[in-house]
Parts: structure tokens; sequence; C-alpha cells
């Protein structure tokens, strides 16, 4: 071949490449969603950890009931048509509604329901966890989960608490998944009742099915040709893993995603002017915080403790470095929850600070570290509050690292000062915030409570302890939301270890002619309403 | 000479082994040195510390150092790489699906680096201090000087999101996803045997961006080094006394300089491959590339250690697999080590 020749054939190769059709758009009925799949381990509701399976899993498992994405104080039907609470608060029987189906077509029964909960209690995996706080146990399960006929389910509560708080447990993806316990049991493997199959399989009654997970590429969710509500307008659910915030930012830019899950807030700002790009904001679960170690001397101290919680930008750090993600929030409840009160409204004052270090025999401020995960937006967060720390004297210097090394030295106890995120809040529940923030039933190093931030922070003190138990108990409602409001009166007179700046919120960016996302709280979003007007 | 020649082989094949065993014993060594904490990655920050306890002894995270690295070891000589973390599955079916993607995008990208790079380079030392030479070594000191992973977003702004030439992250749109069954795990193959020639042009639209960065980056490095090659061998006496002679200018870059450089060349281009191999975790990143590069990083960054090794000894294989290659082309190309 000449020169010449050769030069032809690669123009004509080049120009067959480039005339390939490039298609703007998702098809019709198929939505695609694209978010970091980094953390998705398994889709075995009873194992599962990170908010990105919860995304997904939300989707293919229903529930007996479901936690209403806007009122969040409500709980509606799913696969329970309603539920009855006993006088004595003792037990909760719902009633499951006619005519449901599994994916595999058999039908939703109580016996069912009572075996994925006595499930989930006797793998006792992650998910457990929830249950397991309220005194459920693989022992007390056979009595504490009873399906008297085949659309009643009986849940005795091990001990005295409120009903409310496990109807609501019962709403969230994880615990309260119900799985098709013929399918799952034809893949019981040495008794591991299908927790190998599960993990890339799945048996729900939900609006789609798993189709297929390939790890770190993609979840594909195919509609249930069963599902026993509304058929969703999408065929298909494609979700992709798209790690870089920036990737996901110019797919949907240029409509080759629908749904961009987890965007920076960089990128989600840029994005505000993009006239074919829609941003929704919801509540999440959790608080960002400024925490102290009470194992350090300095912070037993109410004193010191209190001119930190002066020496923090509230206003500033939710305006520059939270906004997206975070909502200025300074109490140890989330805003909207039953019995919440409105923000104590405290503000930097670096005077009333240096006064309060002064009083507290720190009249020049001292050294300490501050810790925080190497990652936006804790990051941007410590240094933040490294800066007005300083104005008050403290001279605070910045440790980070990666998740385990962090919350690790949280875990083991040993810290000074530390910026971090959690606090409870899946249900919307007074309690779930207390319980993970405050709430320390025992103090030894040798309980290790890891999973309680009060002992993280060795927090202890009988007296909110109790209030918490008894504000649970209460039978009364309107007695039991004066007892959370005196909470956390009292929470802010006794300045404890961990004051919150900001509750955790989530937003996603969408095309514009996307229709009926709904952003329900911690990733639990429901695709089945979503609609494309073309 | 038979004799000879085994005892050779044995020789290889004990520096081989000993290679691999310490390859595994470093790497389990710093893998357990990291900070990460596999157990946790199981069960979240959440959960207390009886199931922390549960999960540790199901994953054998609780047993001293050594002697979980003899238990993979063992199951390694048993035939088992062990069950991958992160993905529940068997490290080798991981493997066999991250693989092929790595394979093809490595591929390409060495076809366009070594397939751009060596003429380049030649070009330059033949034009030493020519325009050409300057406009040249520019390029590729600007291909070796960037960070890949900044190329790689700014191809996709200029290439994907302005021009709208190429396709954006993954192997293939979406609406082809699953029209093609997987044979191989090379979608490429895989188009052309199902005969789906829509799917197979999607698939090389995706692929052209990525592969002609990181090829743009391994065409820098083969450039300068051609480049030097090239220079120390025109620079030699034999050259002058063949120009002398009378043999032309082409005649003695391509029979004398060039068939010098050979061998050496097969080293640096054997060399580049197998650094592609490894995958490149910060394009596979930016475009989301399902490769083995990702995998390892993904799974190095919880703790996994199964996964983490068993694409450590891959590597290792690799490399001693592509010296061993240019060990047998360098018989062919140079007479002297026959």
């Amino acid at each position: 071949m000449k020169p010449s020749a050769k030069l032809l054939g690669a123009a004509l190769f080049a120009s067959t490449l480039l005339s390939q059709p490039v298609y703007a758009e998702t098809p019709p009925t198929m939505l695609v969603v694209g978010f970091s799949m980094n953390n998705i381990l398994t889709l075995d509701p009873a194992a599962i950890t990170g908010k990105e399976t919860v995304q997904v899993l939300a989707n293919i498992y229903d529930n007996l009931v479901s936690l209403n994405p806007v009122d969040r104080a409500k709980v509606d039907p799913q696969l329970a048509e309603s539920w009855t609470i006993a006088d004595d608060n003792g037990s909760i029987t719902f009633k499951l509604r006619e005519g449901a189906k599994f994916a595999s077509g058999n039908p939703v029964t109580s016996e069912d329901v009572v075996w994925s909960l006595k499930r989930l209690m006797k793998l006792n995996l992650a998910q457990a966890s929830f249950l397991k706080t309220h005194g459920f146990t693989a022992a007390n399960a056979d009595a504490s989960f009873t399906a008297p006929d085949a659309q009643t389910i009986v849940v005795t509560l091990p001990k005295k608490l409120d009903p409310q708080i496990i109807v609501q447990t019962l709403g969230i993806v994880g615990p309260g998944s119900i799985l098709d316990m013929k399918t799952v049991m034809e893949h019981d493997k040495n008794g591991d009742q299908g927790a190998a199959w599960l993990t890339n399989k799945s048996a729900g009654s939900g609006p789609f099915t798993l189709g297929q997970w390939a790890s770190n590429e993609r979840v594909i969710l195919d509609q249930n040709p069963e599902y026993w509500g509304e058929k969703p307008a999408m065929k298909r659910i494609m979700m992709r893993h798209l790690a870089e915030s920036q990737s996901q930012r110019l797919m949907l830019e240029k409509g080759d995603i629908d749904i961009a899950f987890s965007m920076s807030a960089a990128d989600l700002k840029a994005l505000e002017k993009d006239e074919n790009v829609e941003i929704q904001t919801n509540g999440g679960s959790g608080f960002y915080y400024l925490a102290v170690s009470m194992k350090d001397e300095k912070f037993q101290n109410p004193k010191v403790r209190e001119a930190l919680r002066y020496l923090i930008d509230y206003q500033g750090l939710n305006d520059s470095v939270l906004p997206y993600f975070g909502r200025l929030r300074d109490r140890p409840i989330a805003s909207g929850i039953f019995g919440s009160l409105p923000n104590a409204g405290y503000k930097l004052d670096v005077e009333k600070a240096k006064k309060l270090l002064a009083e507290g025999g720190f009249p020049n401020g001292f050294s300490t570290t501050l810790r925080a995960i190497s990652d936006v937006p804790f990051m941007s967060a410590a240094t933040a509050i490294q800066a007005t720390l300083a104005q008050g004297g403290i001279k605070a210097e910045i440790i980070t690292g990666t998740g385990d090394q962090i919350y690790g030295a949280m875990r083991e106890r040993k810290y000074e000062l530390l910026v971090g995120r959690g606090g409870g809040g899946q249900l919307p529940h007074p309690d779930s915030n207390l319980r993970a923030t405050v709430y320390n039933p025992d103090n030894a190093d040798a309980a290790k409570l890891t999973n309680f931030q009060g002992w993280r922070t060795s927090f202890y003190d009988e007296k909110i302890n109790k209030m918490i138990d008894d504000a649970l108990i209460e039978g009364n409602k309107d007695k039991q939301i004066t007892d959370y409001e005196a909470i956390q009166t009292y929470y802010a007179d006794m300045v404890p270890a961990l004051q919150p700046f900001s509750e955790v919120v989530d937003s996603v960016g969408f095309r514009a002619d996307i229709k009926g996302l709904q952003l329900n709280p911690s990733w639990s979003t429901q695709l089945r309403t979503v609609t494309k007007e073309r | 000479m038979k004799s000879e020649s085994f005892t050779a082989f044995g020789r290889q094949a004990g520096t081989i082994f000993v290679t691999l065993v310490g390859l595994l014993i470093l790497t389990f060594c710093i893998g357990r040195m990291m900070p990460v904490d596999p157990v946790r990655a199981i069960i979240g920050e959440e959960a207390d510390q009886a199931t922390y306890q549960m999960v540790a002894e199901r994953i054998g995270a609780n047993l001293p150092i050594y002697q979980q690295f003899f238990r993979y070891v063992s199951d390694l000589l048993h035939g088992d790489f062990g069950t991958s973390i992160r993905t529940g599955q068997p490290v080798i079916n991981d493997i066999l699906h991250v693989m092929p993607a790595t394979i093809e995008l490595a591929t390409f990208a060495i076809l366009f680096g070594a397939g751009l790079g060596i003429p380049l380079g030649i070009l330059a030392a033949v034009k030493r201090n020519k325009p050409i030479d300057h406009v040249i070594r520019f390029l590729t000191l600007i291909g070796h000087s960037m960070p890949i992973f900044w190329t790689g977003m700014i191809g996709l702004i200029i290439f994907y999101a302005v021009l709208d030439l190429v396709g954006g992250g993954g192997r293939m749109s979406d609406f082809y996803i699953g029209l093609v069954p997987e044979t191989t795990g090379f979608l490429l193959i895989d188009s052309l045997i199902a005969g789906d020639w829509e799917v197979f042009w999607d698939a090389v639209n995706h692929l052209l961006l990525p592969a002609s960065i990181l090829g743009y980056s391994s065409m820098a490095y083969i450039t300068r080094m051609t480049r030097s090659f090239m220079l120390d061998q025109l620079n030699q006496e034999y050259i002058t006394t063949a120009r002398v002679k009378g043999l032309s200018k082409n005649r003695t870059i391509w029979h004398h300089a060039f068939a010098n450089i050979r061998v050496q060349l097969v080293t640096i281009v054997a060399l580049a491959y197998g650094s592609l191999l490894e995958g490149a975790v910060l394009i596979e990143t930016v475009f989301s590339w399902p490769g083995f590069g990702q995998y390892i990083t993904n799974n190095m960054l919880i703790g996994d250690m199964n996964a983490v090794m068993t694409c450590v000894l891959l590597v290792g294989i690799i490399f001693i697999a592509l010296n061993l290659l240019s060990d047998a082309l360098y018989k062919i190309f140079d007479p002297r080590t026959r």
C-alpha cells in the first residue's frame, strides 16, 4: 500500500468512528443513576452497612411499613395494611395486605415476615444491632416474632419501651426488609440461611428485582412483574459506579445519566446554573460535631467545654463548608423529629470563650490536637474550627487520616478533639439520636461500648441516661415530648462532650425532565415513582 | 549440554519461586501494617463489640498475623485463592472479570504509545536540535509531567462534553449493556463474535479516550528512551564509517542504528506494557473503567488481603512472564546472546 492509500484508510477509519451516533439521552423507560459504589460489599439486607447499599435495596425489598419521606413523624403502610398497638404497649399486631407476591410469584405470608426477622436476629449480622438495642436477641426471637395466622404478625416487645420506635425500625431498609423464605431457603448452604446466595441475589417483593451486580461497575434493577403496587414507569434502573464527582457531573450535564447521587458540593454548586439540571436536598441522619475526650483532664472541666462551644462559627461553617451536606443544628435531636427544640442559637463569641477559659484555669489557652478524616467536608470543617479555636487561644494541631484511623482512635478513646459525623438518626425518633450521641450505660474501658459515641467520648452522666430511658417508655405522648425537650435543655446546661454544629442532609442532582423524584432520608429513595417527561 | 540447560532451567524456576514468595510476604506485611480494618469495613461504624468479634472470627482476622499468612498460603497451595470480602465472590472469578477490561485498555494504550513513540523518538534523534526535535521533546515532556487524572478529566471535558466525539465513563453506553453475551470478557471480541457492530463501535468509542491518554503517557516515556538510545548509536564511529562508505542515510538509520536498539526497545516496551497491565487506577477511576487497578486499590483500602495478595501475585507473574518474553526476543534480535 502506498503511503497515500494508508492515509486514506486511516482517515476513513477515523470518520467511521466519529460518525457513530452519540446518544445524548438515556432511553425513555430506563433510569440511569450514578454514584460511588465503593462501599457496596453485600446485598443481603441483614448484613449491609453503607448507605449506598440502602439505596439499592430500598427498591428491591418491601417492609411491613415505610417511613414517610416528607412528614418524618408519619409511618405509611406497605406490606402491612394496618397495625395496632396493644393497650399495655407490650406488643404490636400487623395485618398483611392481601395479594402481595414476591418476585418469584410466591405469596407474601406472615411466615415469611416472621422468618425474615428471626433470620436477622439469628445470623446476628450488622443490621441486627437496630433490634438488639431494644432487647431483641437470637434467644428471644422465637417468642418475639409470631404468626397466629397467614395474614397476622405479632411482635412482642422484650422490654418496656415505646412501640413506635419498633414500628419505625421495621420501616427501615435492612432490619425491616422482608425476604422470600422459600426462595432463600432453596439456596441454604450449611445452615447459612442463604447468606452466601443473597450476597449478589435478591428475593424481595419490591417494585424491582436485582438483575445484575458487578462490583464496582454497576447494579441493574429490572421491573418486578409480580409487584403488587402500581407498576413503575421505568422498566429498568441502571445504577452505575461513578467514583468521581466530576465524572458524575459531566455525564449528568450531557444527559448520559439521569440522577447523580454522590456529587461534591463544588459540583452541585456549579450545576445550580444549569437549567437542564435540578438539585434536591432532604434530611439525612446524624450530625457533624466537635467531640472532646473526657479522658483528657482539661476537658473534664465544664468551663473548658463551654468555651469550646463558643469557639465554633456555626453559621460560617454551614454557609461555607457544609452547603448541600449539612444544615445548622446545635441540639442533639434532629430538627423535624417530634420533641426536638429549635436551635439554642450558639454563636462564635471569642470574648465569652476567653472568659470561660480563664475561669477554667486556662487564661492563656492551651495546645491540643484535632482529628479529622482527610476528606471533604471534614478537613475543611476542621481547618475552620482550628482557626476559631486559635482566636480563643487554643492551638489545635490537626491530625488527619482514614476513617479507620480517625474513628479508630475514637473507639480506642485515644484522642483529644475530633471533628466527625454520626449520632444515629436512621429512625425519626429522638431516642435514635440521643442513644447514639450521649447515652453511655457503662463508662469502663473494658465495656468497649464502641457503638455509643457517649462511651467513645468517655462522657458519663447517670441522670441523662435515666432521662433517656424514661422518655422511651413514657406512654403518654405529650408527656414524652416534654421529656425529650427537658433532655435537650439539660444537655445544653451540662455541656456534654459532643457538640453538634450541623445536621446531615443529602443532596442529589437530576435532569430537569425527571419527575416524581422524592429524596428519602438516609438514601432510601424509592425510584418507582420516577417518570421521564420527554 | 542437556544437563546444563536443565540446571539453567532449574535455576530460573528457583529464582521465580523465591521472587514470588518474597513478593507475597512483603505484600502481606505491608497490607497488615496499614491502618485499615477489614472487619470494620464489613460491620460498619456503629456496630457493637460482639458483632465485631463474631465477624473477626469468621474471616480469621482474630488470628495472629503469621497464622493468617500461613492460612492464605496453604489455601493457595490447594488451589484456593480465597474469597473477596468486597464482592463475596472467589477472588479468581473477580480477577477474570476485571482483567479483560484492563487488558483491552493496556493493549490499545501500548499500541498507541509504542506505535507513535518509537518513530517520534527516532525522528527526534535524527533531527537532533532541529525544530521538530524541540517540538517532540516538548510534547513528551508534557506527557510525562502532567498528572494523568488531570489529563483524563480535561480529555473528558473536551472530547466528551464539548466536542461530543467519544463516549463518557464506562466500557459502553448503558443501553448496550447485556446485549452481548460475555464469552471472553473482552468486549471488543465478544461484540465481534456476536456480530453486533453497534456494540463494537460503541465500545471502541468508549475505549479511545482513556486508551489514548494512557498511551500518550507511555508514548512520552518510550519516545524519550528511543531518542536517547538512537543518539547513543548515531554518535558511534561505525555510523560515520557507514556513511563514509557511501551508505544512504535511511539505510544507516534503519539497518544499523535502529537494528542495534531493538533489544533495548523490546525491554522498555515490555515493561511499559507490564505497568499498564497492573491497572491504571487513576484513569480507571476518572473513566469509571471497571479494571484491575480499581479492584486492587479498593481491596487494599479495606484490607481485603485475600484479594490483594492474589492480585499482587498475578502482577508478579505478569512481570516475570514479560521478562522471560523479552529475554526470548533478545535471543532473536541479538545473535550474541544465543
